[in-house]
C-alpha cells in the first residue's frame, strides 16, 4: 500500500483501483467498491458498498475536506515520497512548530545563539492568553520564521535548531 | 401556511420609521465594527433608506460587509485589531465620508467613553449611551454600588477592609454557603467554600494563611456562594426622554472559557413570577440610570440551595452581575420572540425619538435559541483553528437566521476573535426550536476550516441541555460533550474512499490501468 491519509492522529493506508464495475477502495482487511460523481451545484454523491449519498467535498493541495452525514471532516493526503523523507529527517525537536494559531508577542532567542533544553525561545498569544514555546532540546537557533505581531496558523514552523557544536569536536 | 415565528421587524413599523428617518439629524451611519454585528448593522440601516459606511482592515477586505456597505473606508494599524481601536482614524473616516452618526457595534470602541465623547465633540451623533453612563456602568465597584443604593440585589458580601475589627460578625449574617476570596487574590488561588456557621472561624483563619502565603496579603472578602449558577440577563431599552422597557430575559449560562456559546428566551430555569421580577429589576435598574440605547443587565441566578446546606434551600435567588451599555451578541433571540428589531430602535432613539411603544406592548412568543459559530476545535481544549473558507452552506428553512460575516473565498485567520457567524434557530416552543437546530447545524456547511457546529449539536442533544438543567459550569462538568466521537467504520471508509476519489495522484493511477487487465484483474479476487 503506496498511498495513506491522515485522519487527526491515525494514517489510514489504502490503494485505488478501477474494475469493470468502477472504482475499488483496498483497505488492509476489505475491498469495498466505491464511487465519487460530483453534481453541477457543487455538492457530490458518494457510493460505498451500493450504498449512495449526497456529499460536500472540498480539496486545497493535500487536504480534502468532507461534509458527511452532517459533520465536517479533514483529511490529508501523506505523499509516498514524503513520508520516506520525513522518516530519514533528522527529529522533529529540530521543528518549533505553533500548538495553535496565534501570534508572536515576543522573542527571547535570535540566528546563532545557543539555547538549552527548557528555555524560552518566544512568547506567542491566542485567545488573549500568552504562552511560552521552550526549546525541546540543546542546540544552536538557525532561524526565526515570524516576526513580532505576525500571525500564523497551527502547526506553522515558528523556529528552527541546529545541533550545538560540541568544543574540541569541531572537525 | 402562517409562519410560526416573528417578521422582524414589522413591516409597518419599518415603513414608518423609514419615512420618519428623512428628517433624521444624521442620513449616514458609520459601523465602527466588523464581522457579522457589521453586516447585521448594516442591513437595517440601508432597510431604513440611510446609508451604511465601514470602515475595515485590509484582512477583511473580502468580508462581505466591505461589499454590502456604500462606502467603505480602509484603516490601518500595528495589527488588525488595532485598527478597529483607533479612534481618530475612524473618526477621520466619518467626517470625510460625511457619515453624521458612528455605531459602535459591540466589543472594540463600544464601551469606551473617551470615544462615546470624542464622536459628539466631533459634532456626530454615537448610537449608544452618555459617556457618564458608560463609565458608571464600566466600572463593577462603582456599578454595584449604585444598584444597591436603588435597592436592587445584589450578592451579599462581607469586606474585611470596611472594618476589620467587625469582619467575622459581618461574614456570618451572609446567607450560607459563601465563598471566601483573598482580597488580592486572582485565578480561583485561596478560595474556600463555608457551608456551615460553625466551620466559619476555621475557615477565615486557613483562607488568610493562604492569601498571606500566595499574595502575600491576608485580607479577605465573603460573599454568598451559589450552587450551579446560572447567567440571566435582560434586555432593556431607554430614550433621551426618560422611558425605558425591558424586552425580556435571554439565559446564556452555555459557556466556555467564561464565554457565552448558546444563548436562548425564555429561559428555561424562569417561572411566570420570577420572569416579571428579574425583568422588572432590569428595567428599574436602567430607569435609576436614566439610561438611554439598548442594554443588557446581567444576573446571577441560583435556583436554591441544594436541601441540607443551610439557608436558601428551594428558594431561587438572583443578583446583578453587571451591566453592557450596548448591543449584545446575542440580541437576535430576542428580536425574534418579541418582533423588535433592536438596531432600528437604537437608531430612533440616538435620533432623539420617544420609544414607539410602552412596556405593555412588548409581548413574547415563541422561544428562540441563538448557536455562535466558531472557527474552533472542542476537542483540543476549543483552541482556535484557520483555514480558508472554501465551501459554505449556511442552512435555510422555517424559524432559522443566520447572522454571518463570512463568505467563501475568505480566509480565517487567527487575527481576530473566532466567531465566524450565529446560527439563530426559533420555533413555537423549546422543542420545536430544539428540533430545528439539530436540523439546521447538520446543514450548516463550511469545508476549509474546522468549526464547532459538530459540538454545538452534542451539546444540544444532551440530557442535561434537553431538560433545561444547564449552569456556567456545565461543560466543565461534561468533557465528554467535547470530545471528539470514536469514528465508526462505515464512516471511515466513506471517508477514504470520499478521499482517495478526490486525490489526483490516486485516481490517475486507477485510471491508468487499462479496462482489459482490470477486467481479468477482477477474476483473480
Amino acid at each position: 500500500m503506496h498511498h495513506a491519509f491522515k485522519l487527526e492522529e491515525n494514517e489510514y493506508n489504502l490503494e485505488l483501483s478501477r474494475g469493470p464495475a468502477g472504482y475499488r477502495l483496498h483497505l488492509a482487511d476489505r475491498t469495498i467498491p466505491v464511487n465519487l460523481h460530483l453534481e453541477d451545484d457543487g455538492s457530490a454523491v458518494l457510493t460505498v458498498n451500493g450504498r449512495s449519498e449526497k456529499v460536500l467535498v472540498a480539496t486545497r493541495g493535500d487536504d480534502v475536506f468532507i461534509h458527511l452525514g452532517g459533520v465536517a471532516y479533514q483529511l490529508r493526503y501523506e505523499h509516498p515520497l514524503q513520508r520516506l523523507a520525513a522518516q530519514a529527517q533528522g527529529s522533529a525537536e529540530d521543528h518549533v512548530r505553533a500548538p495553535m494559531p496565534g501570534s508572536l508577542v515576543a522573542l527571547h532567542a535570535k540566528p546563532g545563539q545557543t539555547v538549552a533544553r527548557g528555555e524560552s525561545l518566544l512568547v506567542m498569544e491566542s485567545m488573549k492568553m500568552e504562552t511560552t514555546i521552550a526549546a525541546p532540546r540543546d542546540g544552536v537557533v538557525e532561524s526565526v520564521h515570524f516576526a513580532i505581531g505576525q500571525t500564523f496558523d497551527r502547526d506553522a514552523l515558528l523556529l528552527s535548531l541546529v545541533a550545538a557544536i560540541v568544543e574540541g569536536k569541531k572537525s | 401556511m402562517k409562519p410560526t415565528t416573528n417578521s422582524v421587524p414589522d413591516p409597518a413599523v419599518l415603513e414608518a420609521t423609514r419615512s420618519r428617518a428623512a428628517s433624521w439629524p444624521f442620513r449616514s451611519v458609520l459601523i465602527a465594527n466588523r464581522g457579522e454585528i457589521a453586516v447585521r448593522i448594516l442591513r437595517t440601516v440601508q432597510t431604513l433608506g440611510l446609508e451604511g459606511v465601514v470602515v475595515y482592515h485590509a484582512a477583511d477586505r473580502k468580508a462581505p460587509a466591505v461589499q454590502m456597505a456604500d462606502q467603505a473606508i480602509e484603516i490601518t494599524g500595528a495589527t488588525p485589531v488595532a485598527a478597529y481601536l483607533d479612534a481618530k482614524q475612524i473618526l477621520a473616516a466619518a467626517k470625510s465620508s460625511g457619515a453624521g452618526a458612528i455605531h459602535p457595534g459591540y466589543g472594540f470602541l463600544s464601551e469606551n467613553a473617551g470615544f462615546a465623547r470624542a464622536v459628539a465633540e466631533a459634532g456626530l451623533v454615537f448610537v449608544g449611551p452618555t459617556p457618564e453612563q458608560i463609565e458608571l456602568m464600566g466600572d463593577k465597584v462603582r456599578a454595584r454600588a449604585f444598584v444597591e443604593k436603588g435597592g436592587f440585589p445584589v450578592a451579599p458580601s462581607a469586606i474585611e477592609d470596611d472594618d476589620p475589627a467587625t469582619f467575622a460578625e459581618r461574614a456570618l449574617k451572609v446567607p450560607f454557603p459563601l465563598l471566601i476570596k483573598p482580597a488580592a487574590g486572582g485565578g480561583g488561588k485561596g478560595m474556600r467554600i463555608v457551608r456551615e456557621p460553625g466551620q466559619l472561624k476555621a475557615e477565615l483563619e486557613r483562607a488568610r494563611s493562604e492569601g498571606q502565603r500566595y499574595f502575600g496579603d491576608g485580607r479577605l472578602y465573603v460573599e454568598r456562594y451559589i450552587e450551579n449558577p446560572r447567567h440571566i440577563e435582560v434586555q432593556v431599552l431607554g430614550d433621551a426622554h426618560g422611558n425605558v422597557v425591558h424586552l425580556f430575559e435571554r439565559e446564556c449560562s452555555v459557556q466556555r472559557r467564561f464565554q457565552k456559546i448558546v444563548e436562548e428566551t425564555p429561559s428555561p430555569a424562569l417561572s411566570p413570577e420570577l420572569r416579571k421580577r428579574i425583568c422588572e429589576t432590569a428595567a428599574g435598574i436602567a430607569r435609576e440610570a436614566g439610561y438611554r440605547n439598548a442594554g443588557t443587565v446581567e444576573f446571577i441566578f441560583g435556583a436554591g440551595g441544594a436541601p441540607g446546606t443551610g439557608n436558601g434551600a428551594g428558594n431561587p435567588e438572583f443578583y446583578f452581575l453587571e451591566m453592557n451599555t450596548r448591543l449584545q451578541v446575542e440580541h437576535p433571540v430576542t428580536e425574534m420572540i418579541t418582533g423588535k428589531d433592536l438596531v432600528l430602535e437604537q437608531l430612533r432613539v440616538a435620533a432623539g425619538e420617544k420609544l414607539g411603544f410602552t412596556q405593555e406592548q412588548v409581548t413574547s412568543s415563541g422561544h428562540s435559541i441563538e448557536f455562535r459559530i466558531y472557527a474552533e476545535d472542542a476537542s483540543r481544549g476549543y483552541t482556535p483553528t484557520t483555514g480558508p473558507v472554501l465551501v459554505l452552506r449556511p442552512p435555510q428553512g422555517e424559524g432559522v437566521r443566520v447572522d454571518s460575516g463570512i463568505v467563501e473565498g475568505q480566509d480565517v485567520t487567527a487575527a481576530f476573535d473566532p466567531m465566524l457567524a450565529k446560527l439563530i434557530v426559533t420555533g413555537r416552543d423549546r422543542t420545536e426550536a430544539i428540533a430545528r437546530a439539530d436540523k439546521a447545524l447538520a446543514e450548516y456547511a463550511l469545508l476549509g476550516c474546522i468549526t464547532n457546529t459538530a459540538f454545538l449539536r452534542r451539546l444540544l442533544n444532551h440530557q442535561a441541555f434537553v431538560d433545561g438543567a444547564v449552569h456556567t459550569g456545565f461543560l466543565d462538568a461534561h468533557p465528554e460533550i467535547a470530545a471528539q466521537p470514536e469514528l465508526t467504520p462505515a464512516t471511515l471508509h466513506k471517508l477514504l474512499a470520499a478521499s482517495a476519489l478526490m486525490t489526483k495522484p490516486m485516481r490517475d493511477v486507477a485510471d491508468l490501468v487499462p479496462d482489459m487487465h482490470a477486467a481479468i484483474g477482477s477474476w483473480s479476487n
